[in-house]
Parts: structure tokens; C-alpha cells; sequence
């Protein structure tokens, strides 16, 4: 094995092979840290497939304007509703006068506790729902955060609807409100689940030669995507059509149509497009719910759009953490003991999880492990999830702490994780699929000249600026979940891959295309994609990183078949003209079948489906186990029953990377 | 927005009589108004709008002083070459104001009538007590969070920072400002911006009907030799934590202050000349040390409250680091 | 008090009446009146400049303006950069060309920022792009993408080698 890996490697000899990496970086090559060697990159004819750079499909629509995103669609007799909200965080509303607001030109409507939305509770993801949050708006007089929802004033226009929203004067008999997770009354719940425990860690620390403790603290973080929350909820009869923001137009059906009391196939949400969602559009939040159910007492489409205030309020993103974090090692850099306690804030009767923990149990080897977890309900919102939910904290407390116990232990930051290296999960005790984080190591420090580091603090300057330099580790774990697809070849020579899988800038439209171009052999371009619609093929959630994964493998086994099937066909069948031909001396090429031994143009898709008499030939296909039920699929694409942890299988499956900054 | 009146002006005379009737405020760029307005905050009940008012967006550099019509818009301002010449610091105030197109938006006088942006000034749903929207209300600012207020020129009434940055450098070389009312009158721009006392709702020396119709600076040796320094949380787009606006003359050998203009943003609930620096520095060799011994005095008498207490820090090293950087010290 | 305004507005070259209410915004005259929904509302408030169009050539924000102020003036959205015949302005293929771009979003308002930010001659060097696309907010972080663009569309409409 090379001497990059090798643990107990002194820093000089890792500084050099960084060195090297450098030069070579300079130089236009690709250095491969395993064997050393250098060498060119390989050019090849581009046609934008799988591993070649290729323009986004959408990109034609987004940067001419055409892309319609969820509220700009005009639907005849829309209306307008705008939400009010409350202006303390805890106690009762006494009192809400909506006399001014009613008799302001072109409202039409305005729905409070005491004139109330018919809305049902709807099941949260950690009861086996989709929802990501318990509060169902306008059911009662309770006041539970500041900025909670407590009207809804519908108007014929926008800025109707605005001024009236303005005029609702609201009354309150506040309550003491916990807005500090270290008030003394705030009160911290353990969430056993999220334990991580082996050996006597407080003992081991205790008794260990070099210690670190820290507390490590995160302000809320909010998601902010460009495009506000916005929804057309529009009744067509009992069946419910919702324009949406969506990263997920299972799990939003499947939201609302609890809300609603329907079953989910009343339900259709569309989401071709959508301005951003880093988490936060991965469930619809209570607007949508007074959206639908004005909408349906009106019998008129009704369009609610947050403003970017109440962006901040109708719904959550990361919450404000804290983390006490203590690493014991001997004086030669291997761990010993971790003791780990973090805690999240919470809405006061909604929970919502942001593990401490997640990365804390699976970086580094250690003998010795004591990590917990707790919520603190406040009064605020329910957060949500935002940008890698509990790993972004955990990896933040634990990379500072090594990073602080490599400088008391005069050790390089690298080194030091190098010497405390998990050779398998170390919660779980089974292997990991492949950690590269080694290789990950290297080749940053060769591409950021780790060799050239003063690593004492405050060494070095610029002017009149200090510069830090410095490393941290990172992972996220693999998720996933079956998912189907369908992929049609039109007579005309189109070829279409459809999905209600969302593409919220992640470049769904584009990786399913160069996927299914692949290997039909066809230019990506002329492979269009659809997405973002509940009448298309069921699809998991856009979230955890997992999309891409799960709908190209739905994708890839899809074109598999519509190339089986279509070699069946065109050898099978007697209106073909390759009729009788052996289907192992057939090529795909281009668009074409065509004999891979004698001469000649084969045939393309189009021409053999005219030949054949077909309009169309559609091939589903997904990446369920044999024997999944219908249940299961259904399943698969409006909840996460179906979604297999990192473990699952017996095998610990994560990506690892290493930050060089 | 509350429903109201639109009016286009057809002449400064039509503008004045118009703006002379209740509820009625002007129209511009509207980047302040039209903000505010969708606050709650400003709930006129009649618009004027002023942009086809012709004659009143012209910049004049004659021989001792700078005329800029009030109808001018920011970024033609600043990138106006002789304005870049004759007054830097004027240039720079403006285009590191805003973005882009606010500045392409936003004409001079408008400018001038920013509001401040404190949040619960722009919050009246959640926050009734602001001694500014309502006198007599109460500040919900001194208690709450005021990272982003005054420490200078407050009262208990209000701790609300004057959030703009061509004012700073009006204020610094002594600018007027013309303004059309029953008279025509000129007021120095330090004199324009009123502390707060006990009526913070009375930013401006301004009467209902006058409307500003441009600026005069008079041309001096420092206003060539002048800078905006703009410190703040981000790089772009985003208002000062504390800026200063300065120039300087040295005398012939080079090395000794004849003359130097300071004033200072992003800490005052107006624009803050610091007299007592530029009285210090005068005279005094043009180094470092002496730079930094005399700016500690920018910040006399300022009063901190829970969250702000760095600007106390922070403005003097603004102002020397200033004037280090237009004296080629930094 | 007049509850609405007659109002003769042009966008794109298009000449148009409509009877609005005189608090609609510019922005909402086109997504909500005229369903020209390419610019886009990210803030409503002149934050982020997702909103930005041209008005008679200048880069503003149709958040802040009133449609009432654009009367005989000439408004340009990104509908009005495409040629007719679907030609993509040398900004909108730069944008293509260089993924300047992930959810879309912000993208109009970027790329008319881009075309004025040009035609103003701020685009002598990454830092000068950088100040003077300030006023355009990306949450997607595509930010080095869009000075790549930007550069790139400037010299080649200033017909400089690439």
C-alpha cells in the first residue's frame, strides 16, 4: 500500500507527496495519489452524455422566461388571499376585528378561528406521514409562535387582498412565552434513538492525557430559496389541482389530501418548476392548507403567496443548536473517549429532529463513545429541514474539536485523523460500501499545497490580514428508495422520459436525459424530460440526496428494457424490415438499429414504429424488489415507509469528503 | 398599500401646490416610498409623482461649486467624470450605496429623504411603540435588539441610525440644500438633519408643500482630495456599520494638514461631522499615530446600548483608515 | 379617489392598454396582468433584484416601481432579449453556455442585470462584475457561473477574443 495511507506516516513524507501533487495540479494533469503518477485527461467527441459536460435542458426555458414556475399560471375567476399572522409568540387571540378589513374594496372573504377553514390534521413524517409539521392553521385561538397564521383575507386583486390583510385588528391575552432554549423553564426531552453509546466514555476522558472540551452553538439558519412559497389551489368538481413549490409532489398529495379528507387520487400537484428549496419545500406547509380549503368554500381557483417576511414564519428552517463536545486521546493523537451532548430548539408542541449526533458515532475510531441528543421546546415555528439536517451541526462540533486537539497535540490536522481512522461504521459494526476519505485527504492537500501550511495559529498574513488555513472532514449519508419511470419513443422520432420526480436546480431534467440517452445511443438533447406532476410516474422525494440516484436507476433500467424490447420487436415481428435478424449482431448507433456485421443504415425508432403500425411504444420499468406490492410502490412515492437507511443491508453506505479552505 | 390618488407634476409650482394638501407625499424613484408604503409604514393618501419635472436633473461644475438638480439620479451622479474629478468622495458615497438599480431608480433629493431602516420602525403590525411612526408611543429599539442603531445623537426617545451615505459627504464639506417653498432657500445639510429629541418623527427642516430642488457643494482643495470609506457586513449592497467620509489638503511641504473634513455614517441618528478630529488634526504631521490619537475623538460622547457598543470601536478605525487610505498611508 | 388608472404601458415594443389599480407595482402589471411572469418576484421589496427589467434601457426594479411611472416609457423584459425567431441573446447563450444557473429563479433578473451592466461598461474585470451584480441575489450559489457568463458575453459582444 502506498505510504499515503499509512497511519503512523511521519508529516514530511506527506507534505512531499503533496508537494508533488501540486506541480503536477499546475500543469493541467490529473494526479492519481495512489500510484503517483501523473497524466493527461482524456478528450473525447462531446455529445453531452453520462460523464461528458452537457447543457441543462431547462436552460432554453429559464433564461428566455418561459419557465413556469408555481403561481404564474392565470386560471379564469382566480382570487387572491393573503395571510395575517400573529404578532406574539405565546397566549390567546381575544378578539379579532375584521370589520375595517371585510368592508375594504374586493375582499370576498376572510377566514379566522371564529369563521374557520374545515382543515384535517394531516400525519408527520415521524408518525409515518409526509407532513413536517402538526399544526393545522385557523382551528383554534391558540397562539404558539410568533408569526403563526391566524387569517386568511381573500380579495378579487393582490394588493386588495394586502391592504385589507393589513386592516384585521387582532386582540390577545399573551402568556409568558419561552423564547431561549436556556430559559429555566424551557425544558430539554432526550431522544434515546439518537444515542450513541459503547465503553465508559466519561471515565475514559477522565482519565485521558490530552483533553478538548468545547461548546459549540448555531444561530437559526434559514433556507431562503428566491422563490417564495406560493400556491393555486384550483377544485375542478371533488378533484383538487395544486400548483405548488414542490421538492416532492407525492408527499405534497399525499399532505394535502389528508388536510382535504380525500383520497389521494382526488389530488393532482404540479411542479415542473421550482425557485429553490435546500429542504424547506419538501412537504407544503399550513398556507397551502388555508389555500385549498378557502378555495373549495369559494368554488373559485384560489393563488396564496407568502411575502418574504412571512417566508421566515410560516414555516422553518435549521434550528438554533448547541453541542458540548469533550475528545480525550494519548499524547500520540489516538482517541480515546468522545462525550458528546447537543440539543435543538423545537416548536413548543411540534417536534422536529436535528441530530447532534448524526456524525459524531461514524468518523473516527474511538473505544470509547457517549453521545446524546435533546429537543428544547420554544415558542417558535416547527424548524425544518434545511441543507444535510443534523449532519451540518454534528460535523461542525466534532471537526472543530479534532482541529483544536491537533494543535494541543503540536500534530498535523490531517495526521491527526489519519492516525484515528474507522476502518468500518463504528455504531453499527459492519463495513462501509467504499470511504475514500483518504483519497479525499490527498488530493486536497495536493491541490491547496497543504506542504506550504504554517500550522501554527495566527502565523500567517497578507497585508494587514491574517489568513487562516485549515481542513475539515465531511459526510452524508446514502439514502434511498425505489422509484419507477416511463420512457416513451414516438413515431415521430421523439423520445420522452417521464417522472414526477422535481428538478429544483439539482439538473433532474438533464441527468435523466444523458441517462436515457446513454444507452439508447441518441444525441441527450433530443431526449426531453418531464417532471414535476403527479399524473406522471410515481417518484420519491427530492431530499437527501437521493433523488439523482433513485431515478436513474429507475431511468436506466427503463431504457434497458425499451431496448430489449425494442431488438424483440424488430426481430420478431414480420411488418419489421430487420425481421428474422439475430438480435446479437444488432447495434444501437445514433438513434438507429442497424447490423453490427454487414453494411447498411438500419433503421431509426421512428421508421420501425411506422412500420410496425404504432404510434407509440411505452416501457416502464423501476427499481423495486421482485415481489414489491402496489401498496409498496404507492408507498414509495407519498411517504417514507419504503426508504432504506445507510445500513440497510448489512453494508454502511456514505459520501465522505474533505474541505480544504 | 393603503389606495391612493396618483398625480403627475407638471411644473415645481403644481408639484408644491399639490404636496401642500394632507397625506400627500412626493414621487421619485420611490425606493424609499414605495418600501416604506408596503411596510404600512407611510400611508399616504395622494402620490406626486415628480420624474417628468424637466430642468431639475442637470450637474453643473462651474468654477467654486458643484450645482446637482434633486431630479439627478444616483448612478448618473456618480459616474459623472467631473464629478469623479472635482469630488471623489461624492462618487464613491453613491455607488457603494444600494445596487445598481436602485441607483438608476433613486434620484438625489429622494436620496436625501431616506428613511432609517430599523426594524421595528418598519415593523408598526408587531411593534405600535415607535416614538418615530408615533410620538409618544415609546421605542421598542432601546430594550430589543439595536445592533444596527445610533450611538451618537440619541435620545430616549429614539436610537434610530441615519442609514444613508451621499448625506455623510454633503455634511463633511459643508454642502446646501436648495429647496422651493413659499421662498426659495438654501439650508446647509448638517442643518437639514434633525436629532431626534423628543420628536423623532421630524427627520428633516422640510415644510409641507417645499420641495428640494437640488444641492450645492462649494468646490475646495480637500473635496479633490476626497474618500467614502464604507465598512459593513458584507462587501455589496448592504448599509454601513460605519463609514466616513474625508478629505484633506496638505500644505506645501507635503507632510502638514492645511485643511481636513470629516464626517462619519452608520453611527449617528444623523450624519455626524466630527469636528473634533478635524480641529485636532490640523496642523499636525500627516502619519499614522497622529491619525489614530485624533480619531479616538470622532466618537465623543457616544452612548452604547446592549448590542452596539462596537460601533464605539469601530468608527474611529473607520475614520483613520480613511483618511490613511486618501493620504496614500494605506 | 380613483380606484383605477387607464394606462398605456409598452413592454417589449408591444404597445398595451390596461385599467389597473394604481398600487399595482410594474411587477405585478406583468406577471399578474399581462402574464409576462419571466421577471420574477423574489422579495417584493427591493432586496434581491430578481424583479430587474429595463426601463428606456436603465436596469431597475419592478418591485419599487409603480406601473403608473412607466407610462411613455419603454419597459424591456427578459421575454424581449429572445429574438423573435427564438434566437438567445449572447448573455441569455452565455448563461446556457457556462450553467449560470440551477433552480432558475433569480435568472431574468440576472441576465437583464448582465445586458445593462454591460452596456454600462462595468465588466472590465471579475471584481468590477462582481460590485456591479451586486444587486442580484443567487441563493443557489451560482455566482462564479454568472461572472463566468458575464465575462465572456462581454467580450464577445465587445467582439474581443474569448
Amino acid at each position: 500500500m502506498n505510504d499515503v495511507f499509512n497511519p503512523k506516516l511521519q508529516r514530511r513524507t506527506l507534505l512531499k507527496t503533496a508537494a508533488a501533487g501540486s506541480a503536477v495540479a499546475y500543469a493541467g494533469l490529473a494526479f492519481n495519489p495512489l500510484t503517483g503518477e501523473a497524466a493527461p485527461l482524456v478528450a473525447k467527441d462531446l455529445n453531452g452524455s453520462v460523464g461528458e459536460p452537457a447543457v441543462r435542458q431547462d436552460g432554453g426555458l429559464k433564461v428566455s422566461g418561459q419557465a413556469r414556475y408555481a403561481i404564474e399560471h392565470a386560471i379564469e375567476g382566480m382570487l387572491y388571499g393573503v395571510a395575517v399572522q400573529s404578532t406574539i409568540p405565546a397566549g390567546r387571540i381575544t378578539a379579532i376585528d375584521t370589520q375595517a378589513a371585510s368592508n375594504a374594496p374586493g375582499v370576498v372573504a376572510i377566514y379566522t378561528h371564529l369563521n374557520p377553514l374545515a382543515i384535517n390534521p394531516a400525519t408527520p413524517f415521524i408518525k409515518g406521514g409526509a407532513a413536517t409539521e402538526n399544526f393545522t392553521p385557523l382551528q383554534d385561538d391558540v397562539v404558539r409562535w410568533n408569526g403563526q397564521h391566524i387569517a386568511l383575507v381573500v380579495a378579487q386583486t393582490f394588493e386588495q387582498a394586502t391592504e385589507a390583510a393589513n386592516l384585521v385588528k387582532v386582540s390577545y391575552a399573551a402568556t409568558p412565552a419561552i423564547i431561549d432554549p436556556d430559559d429555566s423553564r424551557a425544558k430539554a426531552q432526550p431522544i434515546d434513538d439518537l444515542q450513541a453509546r459503547w465503553g465508559d466514555a466519561p471515565a475514559a476522558l477522565a482519565s485521558a492525557a490530552v483533553r478538548v472540551e468545547g461548546v459549540y452553538t448555531t444561530p437559526r439558519e434559514y433556507n431562503v430559496p428566491m422563490e417564495p412559497h406560493a400556491c393555486i389551489a384550483h377544485w375542478q368538481n371533488e378533484k383538487l389541482t395544486v400548483y405548488e413549490s414542490s421538492q416532492w409532489v407525492g408527499g405534497a398529495r399525499n399532505v394535502i389530501a389528508q388536510w382535504m379528507g380525500l383520497e389521494m387520487g382526488s389530488v393532482r400537484v404540479v411542479s415542473p418548476f421550482v425557485g429553490g428549496g435546500f429542504g424547506c419545500k419538501v412537504a407544503p406547509h399550513p398556507h397551502v392548507a388555508m389555500a385549498c380549503s378557502a378555495a373549495r368554500l369559494l368554488g373559485r381557483p384560489l393563488k396564496v403567496a407568502l411575502t418574504r417576511a412571512q417566508t421566515f414564519t410560516s414555516y422553518g428552517g435549521r434550528p438554533r443548536t448547541g453541542q458540548r463536545l469533550a475528545l480525550g486521546a494519548t499524547r500520540e493523537g489516538m482517541l480515546l473517549s468522545v462525550v458528546h451532548d447537543g440539543w435543538n430548539e423545537t416548536a413548543i408542541d411540534d417536534t422536529h429532529l436535528e441530530p447532534s449526533t448524526s456524525v459524531t458515532a461514524l468518523m473516527y475510531a474511538t473505544p470509547n463513545m457517549l453521545a446524546r441528543h435533546s429537543i428544547i421546546p420554544v415558542n417558535t415555528v416547527n424548524p425544518g429541514w434545511m441543507r444535510a439536517p443534523g449532519e451540518n451541526i454534528s460535523t461542525y462540533a466534532l471537526e472543530t474539536a479534532m482541529d483544536e486537539l491537533a494543535v494541543k497535540l503540536d500534530l498535523d490536522p490531517i495526521e491527526l485523523r489519519l492516525r484515528n481512522w474507522a476502518a468500518q461504521d463504528p455504531k453499527a459494526n459492519i463495513p462501509w460500501t467504499s470511504r475514500r476519505l483518504r483519497e479525499a485527504y490527498a488530493a486536497g492537500a495536493n491541490a491547496f499545497g497543504w506542504s506550504e501550511r504554517n500550522p501554527k495559529p495566527r502565523s500567517m498574513r497578507q497585508g494587514r490580514e491574517l489568513i487562516g488555513w485549515g481542513m475539515a472532514a465531511g459526510t452524508y449519508p446514502v439514502w434511498r428508495t425505489p422509484g419507477e419511470a416511463k420512457i416513451v419513443i414516438h413515431r415521430d422520432g421523439r423520445i420522452e422520459v417521464l417522472s414526477a420526480g422535481t428538478d429544483l436546480g439539482t439538473g433532474t431534467y438533464t441527468i435523466l436525459a444523458q441517462t436515457a440517452a446513454e444507452v439508447l445511443d441518441v444525441p441527450t438533447r433530443s431526449v426531453k424530460v418531464s417532471l414535476g406532476d403527479t399524473d406522471l410516474p410515481r417518484a420519491p422525494i427530492a431530499g437527501g440526496s437521493q433523488l439523482a440516484n433513485n431515478l436513474t436507476g429507475a431511468v436506466y433500467a427503463a431504457a434497458k428494457l425499451a431496448r430489449s424490447e425494442l431488438i424483440r420487436v424488430a426481430t420478431r415481428d414480420p411488418k419489421s424490415p430487420l425481421h428474422g435478424m439475430v438480435a446479437a449482431n444488432l447495434v444501437f448507433k445514433n438513434g438507429r438499429i442497424k447490423p453490427s456485421q454487414r453494411p447498411g443504415e438500419g433503421i431509426s425508432f421512428g421508421d420501425l414504429l411506422a412500420a410496425l403500425g404504432k404510434e407509440r411504444f411505452e416501457i416502464s420499468a423501476d427499481t423495486f424488489k421482485a415481489g414489491a406490492t402496489e401498496a409498496d410502490r404507492h408507498a414509495a412515492a407519498h411517504g417514507f415507509s419504503q426508504m432504506q437507511l445507510p445500513t440497510t443491508g448489512g453494508v454502511s453506505a456514505h459520501s465522505w469528503g474533505a474541505h480544504f479552505v | 398599500m393603503k389606495a391612493f390618488d396618483y398625480v403627475r407634476a407638471t411644473d415645481v409650482a403644481h408639484a408644491r401646490q399639490q404636496a401642500g394638501q394632507p397625506d400627500t407625499r412626493f414621487l421619485a424613484g420611490g425606493t424609499t416610498l414605495l418600501d416604506l408604503m408596503k411596510c404600512s409604514v407611510e400611508r399616504p393618501s395622494r402620490l406626486v409623482d415628480v420624474t417628468h419635472l424637466q430642468g431639475l436633473s442637470e450637474i453643473d461644475v462651474a468654477s467654486g461649486q458643484i450645482d446637482i438638480g434633486a431630479l439627478a439620479k444616483m448612478s448618473q451622479v456618480a459616474a459623472d467624470v467631473r464629478i469623479q474629478q472635482h469630488a471623489p468622495v461624492i462618487s464613491e458615497a453613491l455607488w457603494r450605496a444600494a445596487s445598481p438599480q436602485l441607483r438608476n431608480m433613486a434620484s438625489i433629493g429622494g436620496n436625501l429623504m431616506q428613511r432609517t431602516r430599523c426594524t421595528y420602525f418598519r415593523d408598526p403590525a408587531a411593534y405600535p411603540q415607535c416614538n418615530k411612526r408615533a410620538p409618544g408611543s415609546g421605542c421598542a429599539a432601546l430594550e430589543g435588539i439595536n445592533r444596527n442603531h445610533a450611538v451618537l445623537g440619541t435620545s430616549p426617545d429614539c436610537i434610530a441610525i441615519y442609514p444613508g451615505d451621499l448625506a455623510i459627504a454633503l455634511v463633511a464639506f459643508d454642502a446646501t440644500i436648495l429647496i422651493a417653498g413659499a421662498t426659495q432657500r438654501q439650508v446647509l445639510a448638517d442643518d437639514f438633519y434633525r436629532l431626534p429629541g423628543t420628536r423623532p418623527d421630524i427627520e428633516h427642516d422640510l415644510a409641507p408643500g417645499e420641495m428640494i430642488v437640488g444641492i450645492q457643494i462649494p468646490q475646495s482643495a480637500s473635496l479633490e482630495r476626497s474618500h467614502y470609506l464604507k465598512v459593513r457586513d458584507r462587501a455589496s449592497y448592504e448599509f454601513a456599520a460605519a463609514s466616513a467620509a474625508v478629505g484633506i489638503e496638505l500644505e506645501k511641504d507635503g507632510r502638514t494638514l492645511k485643511a481636513v473634513r470629516i464626517a462619519m455614517g452608520g453611527v449617528g441618528t444623523k450624519p455626524w461631522r466630527a469636528r473634533a478630529v478635524e480641529q485636532a488634526l490640523v496642523g499636525k504631521v500627516f502619519d499614522e499615530d497622529v491619525i489614530r490619537k485624533a480619531s479616538t475623538l470622532a466618537v465623543e460622547g457616544a452612548q452604547a446600548r446592549e448590542h452596539n457598543g462596537f460601533k464605539i470601536t469601530l468608527a474611529p478605525r473607520v475614520v483613520a483608515r480613511a483618511l490613511m487610505t486618501v493620504g496614500g498611508l494605506a | 379617489m380613483a380606484d383605477r388608472l387607464n394606462l398605456h404601458l409598452s413592454f417589449n415594443g408591444g404597445r398595451i392598454e390596461l385599467d389597473l389599480d394604481p398600487r399595482t407595482t410594474l411587477l405585478d402589471a406583468l406577471r399578474e396582468h399581462t402574464l409576462l411572469t419571466g421577471t420574477k418576484k423574489g422579495c417584493d421589496q427591493g432586496q434581491c433584484g430578481a424583479c430587474t427589467v429595463h426601463v428606456d434601457g436603465l436596469r431597475v426594479l419592478s418591485c419599487l416601481t409603480l406601473a403608473a411611472q412607466v407610462e411613455s416609457r419603454e419597459v424591456t423584459t427578459i421575454e424581449g432579449l429572445t429574438q423573435p425567431d427564438g434566437t438567445l441573446h449572447a448573455v441569455q447563450a452565455a448563461f446556457v453556455e457556462f450553467d449560470a444557473f440551477q433552480c432558475g429563479y433569480c435568472t431574468p433578473g440576472q441576465i437583464m442585470s448582465a445586458v445593462a451592466c454591460i452596456r454600462e461598461g462595468h465588466t472590465g474585470s471579475d471584481e468590477d462584475i462582481r460590485e456591479y451584480m451586486s444587486g442580484n441575489l443567487c441563493r443557489c450559489g451560482a455566482y462564479p457561473h454568472i461572472v463566468t457568463a458575464v465575462r465572456t458575453a462581454a467580450a464577445r459582444l465587445q467582439g474581443s477574443k474569448v
